[in-house]
């Protein structure tokens, strides 16, 4: 049989990484959001949302990736909200979780910009929301980027513990094929092959911006 | 025309008292000179005029507006206008652009209108022909100048200088302060923290020694300097005159 196995699977495959694709895509999307606000909101020390914030970070910081999926999609069952596609269920705990430790590469990419910009900003009239928009933030984007990018590829490769609630990204559609052909060794390597395929352009991308940045 | 009055203004630093009831008035035109040691208070004077540093007690007066009322704290921008010693330009945009984000954000001009008044301040430090450069790409007594402009371009009523030359190069100090003086003869009202005696002498209306958080003494530049009547500015003047 050999790899032909393989290569009449390749529909199952191309499946799995449009599946994969798509999930890591909308994490990337919804979790960047929700870590800007997040991080943004943390920076200025709002006494009132200070505690909130921080329970946030600690909780989905300090627990596993799985068991939060886990936890949301079955927790949505119990709560009565049966039907909750995989897909939801998956998007919502990666984003939660994604989220928190992106909040964190913006927060510390904020507090990287020297304290002077934000004075030379109030002296000059500039409205709170006008010094994050047009000063601070502009200037934290080329200090976080690559850690932000770094993040993006975790997030990618995070996307795999959603075969456990049964989403049917990569590696899911690849333990579909070795259960009717078998070759699990062959199979994983090309998921492997797939995600790194994914994940590389990523590098490259954050390269250039990186290069770009520096000099403007 | 009074323009600044601190009245009893005290400012902490947690435990350290860095003001210890400062009085002072600053008149319309006035450019006053405030020289000190490093830690003696002066710089945070000049903070605590703009808001950046909020203040424990006395009163802060611009323009008529109570600067240490929270409420109406962050009016002093409108009519303050800041230099620092670090220059802090906004790295990501250009000279014309730091000029004129205020115009466009704050004042609501629009771009071609801001665009004009942003070159006519570059103009007032002679800097039109940079105002496509990012500041990375000016010297320090350029970047400092631009930020001169950045403010002016707001026609502020008072300008704070807070050691705008102090992180120069000596053969770039010239520029800066040449600016400076031009300023004063328009008739612009000072607030300058320095330690360019020259300038000092030369430019200021009066010079305020500042010493342990309060204000030792003060009087027109050519008394103090000659024949200063605290043993603290004598000591002073004598250390940075004799370097």
């Amino acid at each position: 049989m050999g790899w032909q196995g393989i290569i009449d699977s390749s529909g199952i495959l191309f499946t799995g990484f449009v599946n994969t694709l798509t999930l890591s895509i909308a994490t990337i999307i919804l979790g960047t959001a929700l870590g800007l606000v997040v991080g943004v909101l943390r920076a200025a020390r709002i006494p009132a949302l200070r505690a909130p914030l921080r329970i946030y970070l600690e909780v989905f910081r300090g627990s596993p990736l799985l068991v939060q999926m886990l936890f949301i999609y079955f927790g949505a069952a119990y709560l009565g909200l049966r039907g909750v596609e995989t897909f939801i269920a998956a998007l919502v705990a990666l984003t939660l979780y994604e989220g928190a430790l992106i909040s964190e590469i913006f927060r510390a990419g904020i507090e990287a910009v020297p304290r002077g910009q934000r004075e030379a900003a109030r002296s000059i009239g500039l409205s709170r929301f006008q010094i994050e928009r047009y000063v601070i933030l502009p200037q934290t984007f080329t200090i976080v980027l690559p850690p932000l990018v770094g993040q993006y590829i975790g997030l990618v490769k995070d996307t795999a513990l959603a075969t456990a609630i049964g989403y049917f990204e990569l590696v899911r559609e690849g333990q579909a094929i070795i259960d009717r052909i078998g070759m699990p060794i062959e199979v994983f390597v090309v998921i492997a092959a797939i995600y790194f395929v994914i994940c590389y352009p990523m590098s490259l991308v954050a390269r250039r911006l990186e290069k770009r940045a520096l000099h403007a | 025309m009074t323009m600044i009055e601190l009245k009893n203004v005290h400012k902490s630093f947690d435990d350290l008292e860095v003001l210890k009831g400062v009085d002072l008035a600053v008149e319309k035109g006035e450019v006053v000179i405030i020289i000190g040691a490093s830690g003696s208070g002066k710089s945070t004077m000049l903070r605590v005029i703009n808001n950046l540093e909020p203040i424990q007690g006395g009163e802060v007066w611009v323009k008529g507006i109570p600067i240490h009322d929270p409420k109406r704290a962050d009016e002093v921008h409108q009519y303050v206008g800041m230099v620092f010693q670090q220059f802090n330009l906004f790295p990501h945009l250009t000279a014309l652009a730091n000029v004129t984000l205020a115009l466009q954000k704050v004042k609501k001009i629009d771009a071609g209108e801001a665009r004009r008044m942003g070159v006519a301040a570059l103009k007032r430090v002679g800097l039109e022909d940079k105002a496509g450069a990012y500041p990375a790409e000016l010297s320090g007594g350029q970047q400092q100048r631009v930020a001169i402009a950045r403010a002016l371009a707001l026609e502020p009523d008072v300008m704070l200088f807070d050691e705008a030359t102090s992180a120069l190069d000596p053969e770039l100090v010239g520029e800066v302060t040449g600016v400076m003086r031009q300023l004063a003869e328009e008739g612009m009202t000072m607030l300058v923290v320095t330690h360019e005696m020259g300038f000092a002498r030369d430019v200021g209306d009066r010079v305020v020694f500042i010493d342990e958080g309060q204000i030792a003494e003060e009087g027109p530049p050519a008394i103090l300097f000659t024949s200063p009547s605290n043993p603290r500015t004598k000591q002073f003047l004598y250390r940075v005159l004799h370097r």
